[in-house]
């Protein structure tokens, strides 16, 4: 975790230790490799009864219910849930605007705070995890796998990925839910810059295919308060035109057009169902995660 | 509008100042990265409606609030004067007032004349003009006098009301010798009048030597007229026109003939209680008025036996102008009619001794003193009337003594003697004698005024029956009353300020003429010049106000007046005075009755490319004609600040929610 002793800017393992004791949980049934804590919709070998079946010749006799044929003389086998692991995705938004930060923080390095954070409980309990950085397209995917070596290859490329270019979230989003095996957890950490139309046909595609969704939206105290003095230029992060604004004759236009934007997210985040966390980044990340976390185990058992 | 200040109006400019820090503040803005740019976009797109409006708005308040201080500190007036001080303050302010009689009319429903009217209403505004120097020339004497400052208006007793009429032209003329003897820089000259025709005569020669002469001025002269015009139809003015004194079998009376005048003609029925006042005893006569005029001839008023002499009023009821409600008189009893008549041959000068001697009025008593000129040292020259003086023109002594009799208005007639001495008199000298070939008649005379007029029943004088045979041409400037063929002057007259100096160019003799043959005309001439001359040095006068030299009102005592006046102005204010044992009666002049006024186009006409304003003005208005209102615009400064820190101040925006 922590190559030639150095430490990695992102990860606080005092936090990790504390969050540890929280699941991850997937809110839907995923269909993992191996066996693990997580709903699987097969049948499986857990403790859990989920159904009795007819016998059909062929079935192992071991799990035929001796107790129900004495009772009724039919043949039932009984069946019981499967545990399984799960994929996690993680995809990371690395365009230019979430290099934008008014306080300590940028908006990418909080990213990767969450982004490592989630990793390293997922590899913990022993789901697979991977990552896909995207800017104007897709930059790095690594798929998901369950070792710590891979885990190690994922912090790396976390600490290398670097904000810039603009943002094509909504293809790359696209793109995903065809590529990943079908019912993985996806994680997208970005600002979200992108209309809220065009987003809720992604996130619709990537429930169309089993998928589970998390959207941690990532915002600055300065974008959401737009708070200046003096006339500002304002340069495009992402390489746009830049635009002169006096702040106080643009404010209440600024925020009329925020609101609305945020008020459409969240009638796309109701209609579509997803694991929506609007997060600014002078929270704690750490109790943003506990809340994830804890939200998802509430959510737990539906398959 | 104009301004006392008007050099403060340069620093307007400034008012570019919020506009201009508007603008530097855009320059001076920051540069920052900017992730949420899809919010300004959409803000952008947005219409900026209100919020456009408002930083307009802010920039128009901030810019209304400078120039409501700059044109405070600029003092602006409100007035109708236009361009009242365009150019700042004056160096010397001149103002000539006019103290006529007619000013004393009051305003509708007020007590206020319009002479105090615009006494005031030129101390307020002079006052807040402000200027180096004031200078007064009022209607009487038309002095300039320098004021300490505009309110000595008020106060000064050279600024109260008078029964003399002004001279406008006059006042121009002193106000024009005082800017060019003082080099009083830019001036400003403030004429305050009712624009009476008779005060302003603007048919007289004198307005266009004035225009020119003002127009000459290099350091620039502006005119502004305080007009009172309007006028009361209603007004009666009284007037006396002859008083007598008259003896008759049934004891003494006097006559009083009256003459009353109303302003507008109107046909409606004015009673009028005229009341008589003799040495305080009082009668009444109703008059009923109809037209504009009215004459009472000869109005009869018992007098005691003792009453030989004494003065009376006639007064009507108040109304609009009060000073034309008193008339004053004086009576006396006929005085003596003096008449010396210097002969250097007394033999010859008969038939004058009997004209002079022999009185139409059995109640007035000639008398005819000859002398030579050797005997003129014993002459009581004071109680002299008429002087006929047929000898050879005087010398610079007695000459000297003649122009004294005829500044206290005695009469002289000169005679032609036989051998002319080549001496003149006020520019008159005889020349030689002429015979004519054959007895010649009088071509022309003047039976329209002075001696050879018409009688009362007009009824021409026989002057054209007159045969001259002999007479002696004159030399010098003189005014011909009767001329004989070929324009030679028979009887002229010389033009004097007082009394009256003719000169006869034959003689009664019947070698020369048929003067003393047909005497009508040599009787009815020296007969009127004698009761002109007596009348003029007689024990009682009606003197009209203005018309006698101030020296000789000094020694005078009031009797009676109903204005207030100095004892040096008594011969401007109406009233019964005394003058040694003479008595005196004081009133305005008959001109003051014509209540024409001139119309604006002619008073436009007279200031003609001369700065001229003029504003008409009513007497008894309160209404200042110039108030500075900086105090308004003190006000739009303090209101536009407020509505600029209002529309400055943020709105309350709704706190933003953190993470959902």
């Amino acid at each position: 975790m922590f190559p030639d002793g150095n430490r990695r800017e992102f990860l606080d393992p005092s936090a990790l230790s504390r969050l540890s004791g929280l699941p991850l949980f997937a809110r839907r049934p995923m269909m993992g490799s191996v066996s693990g804590r997580h709903p699987s919709p097969h049948r499986g070998a857990s403790v859990e009864f989920a159904e009795y079946r007819k016998y059909v010749p062929g079935d192992d006799l071991r799990r035929l219910d001796w107790r129900a044929y004495g009772r009724t003389d039919r043949f039932y086998v009984k069946e019981f849930e499967a545990d399984t692991n799960l994929r996690c995705c993680l995809v990371l938004d690395t365009s230019g605007s979430m290099d934008f930060g008014s306080g300590d923080i940028t908006k990418l390095q909080y990213a990767r705070k969450i982004a490592g954070a989630l990793s390293y409980l997922a590899v913990q309990q022993g789901d697979a995890i991977g990552l896909s950085c995207v800017a104007e397209n897709m930059i790095q995917n690594i798929p998901p796998r369950r070792n710590p070596a891979h885990l190690m290859h994922v912090f790396d490329t976390l600490e290398k990925a670097v904000p810039k270019d603009g943002t094509q979230l909504t293809s790359v989003l696209h793109e995903l839910a065809e590529t990943i095996r079908q019912r993985a957890l996806i994680v997208i950490i970005s600002d979200f810059f992108v209309e809220p139309a065009e987003l809720r046909s992604c996130f619709e595609h990537l429930q169309f295919r089993k998928h589970d969704v998390t959207a941690f939206h990532l915002l600055d105290p300065q974008e959401l308060g737009f708070e200046f003095r003096r006339p500002m230029r304002f340069l495009d992060m992402e390489g746009g035109p830049a635009i002169f604004a006096e702040p106080n004759e643009i404010a209440d236009r600024y925020h009329k057009a925020l609101q609305e934007y945020l008020e459409n997210f969240k009638q796309v985040v109701l209609q579509t169902g997803i694991d929506y966390h609007r997060t600014v980044i002078d929270e704690d990340y750490e109790k943003v995660l506990t809340q994830f976390l804890a939200g998802r185990t509430r959510a737990r058992g539906v398959r | 509008m104009s301004f006392l200040q008007p050099m403060l109006l340069a620093a307007l400019p400034i008012i570019a100042l919020p506009i201009i820090i508007h603008l530097i503040n855009q320059r001076r803005y920051q540069t920052t990265r900017w992730a949420a740019m899809m919010f300004l976009l959409a803000a952008n797109r947005m219409s900026r409606g209100y919020a456009r409006i408002r930083q307009w708005l802010i920039l128009l308040f901030r810019t209304l609030a400078i120039a409501g201080l700059i044109f405070a500190i600029s003092r602006p007036l409100a007035s109708g004067w236009l361009g009242v001080t365009a150019g700042g303050r004056a160096d010397t302010t001149i103002i000539l007032l006019d103290r006529s009689p007619s000013m004393q009319q009051l305003g509708p429903g007020a007590v206020v004349s319009k002479l105090e009217t615009g006494r005031q209403q030129l101390a307020k505004t002079l006052e807040t003009l402000g200027s180096t120097r004031f200078v007064l020339i009022e209607s009487t004497k038309n002095i300039p006098r320098e004021l300490n400052a505009p309110e000595d208006l008020l106060n000064l007793p050279e600024t109260e009301p008078t029964s003399t009429s002004a001279d406008l032209p006059a006042m121009l003329q002193a106000a024009h010798s005082y800017i060019e003897a003082n080099q009083s820089g830019r001036t400003e000259i403030w004429i305050c009048s009712d624009l009476r025709e008779n005060d302003w005569n603007a048919e007289s020669s004198r307005w266009k030597s004035l225009r020119d002469s003002f127009l000459e001025f290099t350091q620039g002269v502006r005119f502004h007229l305080l007009a009172y015009p309007r006028a009361a139809p209603q007004n009666v003015a009284v007037r006396v026109t002859d008083v007598r004194r008259q003896q008759t079998s049934e004891g003494v009376e006097l006559l009083v003939s009256l003459h009353l005048t109303r302003e507008a003609d109107s046909d409606d029925r004015l009673a009028v209680p005229v009341q008589l006042e003799i040495d305080g005893a009082r009668s009444e006569i109703n008059v009923d008025m109809v037209g504009s005029q009215y004459e009472l001839k000869d109005y009869r008023i018992g007098l005691t036996e003792n009453q030989k002499r004494g003065w009376g009023r006639v007064s009507i009821p108040a109304d609009a102008n009060p000073a034309d409600n008193d008339f004053y008189f004086a009576f006396d009893e006929p005085p003596e009619r003096h008449t010396l008549i210097v002969a250097d041959d007394p033999t010859n000068v008969r038939p004058l001794q009997l004209t002079a001697s022999i009185s139409p009025d059995p109640q007035a008593k000639s008398i005819a003193t000859v002398v030579t000129e050797d005997q003129l040292g014993t002459v009581e020259w004071e109680q002299m009337a008429l002087v006929l003086w047929h000898a050879p023109l005087p010398d610079a002594a007695i000459a000297q003594q003649l122009t004294n009799f005829v500044s206290r208005g005695g009469r002289v007639v000169f005679f032609p003697p036989r051998s002319t001495s080549g001496r003149e008199f006020m520019g008159v000298a005889w020349q030689q004698w002429q015979k004519t070939p054959k007895e010649v008649g009088i071509e022309t005379w003047r039976s329209d005024q002075d001696l050879l007029e018409r009688t009362l029943s007009g009824t021409s004088l026989p002057v054209g029956e007159l045969l001259i045979r002999e007479y002696c041409e004159l030399s010098g400037e003189v005014t011909p009353l009767a001329e004989l063929p070929g324009g030679k002057p028979l009887l002229a007259r010389v033009t004097t300020d007082h009394g009256g100096v003719y000169f006869c160019a034959t003689t009664p003799a019947p070698s020369d003429s048929t003067l003393a043959t047909n005497g009508i005309v040599l009787y009815v001439a020296v007969q009127r010049a004698l009761a002109s001359g007596a009348e003029a040095l007689g024990n009682t006068r009606q003197l009209v106000a203005g018309e006698q030299p101030i020296e000789l009102a000094t020694t005078w005592e009031r009797l009676t007046s109903d204005e207030e006046g100095l004892s040096t102005e008594y011969a401007f204010h109406r009233g019964v005075y005394t003058a040694g044992d003479r008595l005196l009666a004081v009133n305005r002049s008959a001109e003051e009755e014509q209540a024409s006024l001139l119309a604006d186009e002619r008073v436009a006409g007279l200031f003609n490319g001369l700065d001229f304003a003029r504003v008409d003005d009513e007497a008894g208005t309160i209404n200042s004609l110039i108030e500075e209102i900086w105090r308004v615009f003190l006000a739009v400064m303090m209101v536009s600040m407020i509505v600029e820190a209002a529309l400055c101040l943020p709105r309350i925006r709704p706190t933003q929610g953190s993470a959902t």
